[in-house]
């Protein structure tokens, strides 16, 4: 009986973790819940870099739930040119030309800016469960936070990167870490949270680093300079009247 | 005459309204700067020029209902005679509830092409009158009044009114067009009274598996050779590493046209192609290859161009064009024409926008 005890003691001290315990699916509902705004508005800067220069371009974002957003860049070589997603379509206004585009197939493979992001990335309406089967593989403590370690396959061909790890913060749900790899687990290009910032309750990132791990020196920094969530926003800004502007 | 004098003064009225709203926008200034050496083969004459282009363009805030834009433009090829030869814009938009007012000089985008477009009505993108080593192969500029009417989220109608290159109001160009999309595919289709000529056209856009636009348009009363159509594919191919390779390959034919190999005016060839070939070994650097081809007779104009991305929007670049083709062909090797491109030509320089 005595030599039960310290078994059942142990039971105990872990049965609220068991019970409370969160499954894959629920970590990574909770982790898209806590990144999407009914509106944001956000003005930043992504800075690519690789061993032939370095170049950085300001802009101005708008964006409303999942499936709408617009982004303005604002540095010179770039000014006034603007992207619209919306109803599942991607259009493109070159200003100089006043000419609109709207982007389809293999054009949305195109990498926006000359960055590690595409506009394809760009158009992703589907939250992380519709594309990827997740599976937690354990805990581990990541810039001394205590973080999920979960093991997204994706369920279709139609996604960028076959496989991803990542490193969700335990208590906050913010992606600290991601490596995104081939089917093989060939890995292309890590995603590292550099520093961060608190809006509402919820913790995100204010610059992150993507870099790409087939080129030596090359990466992405993404930067959030300034964040509003839940603005009230014009009702015509996600239309084509209002990106030919 | 008249006209100059009106415009000089809108352009002048339009500088002073924009000038405080300049300070609360920085204006951005392009600089070209392209030494080059051409090879002319009909007189065996070697030449070097320093070929320049400068920009400045001053906008104001785009938050407003009201919003407009001035920019210079001169360059080392065009003398400047008269105030309209540097101002490439000057215009204002005005956001009313229910549609957009924009009168001034500027540019409308109608049809799908980067070299060809039939559906470019008003300006015209069928000639082969183009410099390869520019980024933007089209970008005339006019002054015009339209008014832009939206009819839901992807669709417009649009009304277009020019101002007479002569005194004659009846050489006023107007034109119309309504764009939308019908299932996948847009569908934009228009007409334009252009120098007493009728042009309607209609112009698709969709994706199956690559991009593809068709474009057609005719003038009417016809002369045989103004029913164009123009065409185009594009496809992106990502290879390892983040590089990729761009391939384009547009279509020009006029059915009525001259089917005849040889030295036919630009406006009445039957068919020409355009292939595009860009290969981005880096976000910083991209090599490219663009040509106009006549498949009538074999020749070609075309140009091959590295671009170096060096620093933030200052690019180095450097382009070899070439003519081949030989004597009486549309493009030649030896073309004794005025203002024919030289045959071959080397152009290092730099670009810069700040």
């Amino acid at each position: 009986m005595y030599k039960k005890l310290p078994f059942l003691s142990m039971l105990l001290l872990l049965l609220p973790s068991l019970l409370f315990a969160l499954t894959a699916d629920e970590i990574i509902g909770e982790m898209d819940r806590l990144s999407t705004f009914e509106t944001t508005y956000l003005t930043g800067s992504i800075q690519t870099t690789d061993r032939f220069g370095t170049k950085t371009s300001r802009f101005n974002s708008w964006s409303q739930g999942k499936k709408d957003s617009l982004i303005e860049f604002t540095s010179a070589a770039e000014r006034g040119q603007k992207i619209l997603r919306t109803e599942g379509s991607l259009y493109l206004f070159y200003p100089d030309a006043e000419q609109l585009i709207r982007m389809q197939g293999a054009a949305l493979r195109q990498s926006m800016l000359g960055s590690d992001i595409s506009y394809e990335d760009m158009t992703e309406e589907k939250t992380t469960l519709d594309n990827y089967e997740a599976k937690l593989e354990g805990e581990e403590s990541f810039k001394n936070r205590d973080c999920y370690v979960l093991l997204l396959t994706a369920k279709s061909r139609s996604v960028a990167y076959p496989i991803q790890k990542i490193w969700v913060d335990k208590q906050t749900f913010l992606v600290w870490k991601a490596e995104y790899s081939t089917k093989q687990g060939r890995l292309l290009k890590e995603m590292e949270v550099l520093e961060t910032f608190n809006v509402e309750d919820r913790v995100l990132p204010k610059q992150s680093k993507i870099e790409d791990k087939m080129k030596k020196n090359s990466f992405t920094l993404m930067t959030i300079d300034s964040f509003e969530a839940n603005p009230q926003l014009d009702k015509r800004i996600f239309t084509l009247e209002n990106l030919t502007w | 005459m008249v006209r100059d004098k009106l415009l000089s003064i809108f352009t002048l009225i339009l500088l002073i309204a924009l000038s405080p709203l300049v300070a609360s926008e920085n204006p951005i200034v392009e600089m070209n700067l392209l030494p080059t050496l051409t090879y002319k083969a009909n007189s065996d004459a070697w030449d070097t020029f320093f070929n320049w282009d400068l920009s400045l363009s001053l906008s104001s805030n785009r938050e407003k209902n009201v919003r407009g834009e001035v920019v210079l433009k001169a360059n080392s090829f065009t003398p400047i005679t008269k105030l309209d030869d540097v101002l490439y814009k000057a215009y204002f938009k005005a956001r009313f509830p229910s549609f957009r007012l924009t009168a001034g000089k500027n540019r409308l985008s109608w049809g799908d092409g980067m070299l060809f477009n039939a559906a470019d009505v008003l300006y015209g993108s069928n000639d082969t009158s183009v410099s390869l080593t520019q980024s933007e192969l089209r970008g005339n500029t006019d002054w015009l009044v339209s008014v832009n009417y939206p009819l839901g989220f992807f669709s417009f109608a649009e009304v277009v009114l020019m101002p007479p290159q002569s005194n004659k109001m009846s050489d006023t160009f107007f034109g119309a067009r309504y764009y939308t999309l019908i299932k996948d595919v847009k569908i934009e289709g228009g007409y334009a009274t252009v120098e007493r000529l009728h042009k309607p056209y209609l112009s698709l856009q969709g994706n199956l598996g690559f991009d593809w636009y068709l474009s057609t348009s005719i003038a009417l009363p016809t002369t045989g050779n103004s029913w164009v159509i123009s065409a185009g594919v594009f496809h992106l191919v990502k290879l390892a590493s983040e590089r990729s390779l761009t391939l384009r390959l547009e279509f020009l034919n006029r059915p009525l046209g001259s089917w005849e190999a040889g030295r036919i005016d630009d406006s009445n060839v039957a068919l020409l192609l355009y292939p595009e070939l860009v290969f981005a070994y880096s976000p910083f650097l991209s090599f490219t290859l663009r040509s106009i081809i006549s498949p009538l007779d074999l020749s070609a104009m075309s140009t091959f161009g590295i671009n170096w991305n060096a620093f933030d929007a200052f690019n180095l670049i450097a382009n070899i064009s070439l003519a081949t083709g030989e004597d009486d062909d549309l493009f030649s090797w030896r073309s004794s024409e005025i203002g024919a491109p030289p045959s071959f030509s080397v152009t290092i320089g730099s670009s810069w926008i700040f």
